[in-house]
């Protein structure tokens, strides 16, 4: 069971992580931001926004089906570790430059998944142990 | 293109949505897939089909898709899913709400770390 959790949600980061990069790339190729038609149509015109549904979808299906199995607090924690490997793809993909906030800021918002993943796992222990 | 200060609103805007729209679909979905009677297999897929929840999840996300488009292609994207994160906080807070989960210590402190970092990214960057 171990290793479906595992397996499942290295693919959710992955479906994830494809989606980030995607959604940028299609939303910088439709600018300006406009509350119109023209927009969409630059957004739904070019092959960027079709890999973003791709990773919206192939994320979702596998959300379910740890949804199923899963509760909600480590899951929903592990689908958000995919923030370091778009952080990582942002540089090299889009040249952006990590300045300290998004650093400090960064390793804060891990620190916090990681206690909420923590907190679930020893709730859910607990839980366990009253039920038998 | 709106100029200066109106950018930011825009923006802002755009990432209050991201998190009404997450946080519903996300419960939703919760609500769709945690029915017990829903049963197993293609008939368990039949059940939530019939039922308003998975639709309401699959109509939140699909405007969240465009919201989220709209707000990556104004901010970097290292900055915009580290923002991103504080849906994370949101779905917590709504499952206490909601479905009476508990906040434990722990719990609490990982919130306020993943808030206190989301602040430290919007006021920095």
């Amino acid at each position: 069971m171990k290793r479906f959790y595992l397996f499942g949600f290295l693919l959710l980061m992955g479906f994830d992580t494809l989606a980030q990069i995607s959604f940028k790339y299609a939303g910088s190729q439709a600018l300006p931001v406009e509350a119109n038609l023209a927009w969409l149509l630059r957004v739904f015109g070019q092959p960027w926004v079709y890999g973003a549904v791709i990773g919206y979808v192939g994320a979702f299906f596998t959300w379910i089906a740890l949804l199923k199995h899963a509760p909600i607090g480590p899951a929903f924690a592990a689908s958000h570790l995919e923030v370091v490997s778009v952080m990582l793809l942002s540089i090299w993909l889009f040249d952006e430059h990590l300045d300290l906030a998004r650093v400090v800021g960064a390793i804060a918002i891990i620190a916090g998944i990681v206690c909420l993943g923590v907190a679930e796992d020893r709730e859910h222990h607990a839980a366990q142990t009253v039920a038998t | 293109m709106p100029a200066g200060g109106s950018i930011s609103t825009l923006v802002a805007g755009l990432w209050l949505l991201n998190i009404v729209l997450d946080t519903g679909g996300q419960l939703a979905f919760k609500a769709a897939a945690g029915d017990r009677a829903a049963g197993d297999g293609l008939a368990r897929w039949k059940y939530m089909a019939s039922r308003p929840w998975l639709w309401l999840g699959i109509g939140s996300y699909v405007v969240e898709f465009l919201v989220w488009i709209a707000f990556l292609s104004l901010i970097p994207l290292s900055e915009g899913v580290l923002l991103g994160s504080i849906n994370i906080v949101a779905i917590m807070l709504a499952g206490r709400f909601l479905f009476g989960e508990k906040l434990t210590r722990l719990r609490v402190a990982g919130i306020l770390l993943v808030t206190l970092g989301v602040v430290i990214v919007g006021v920095g960057g």
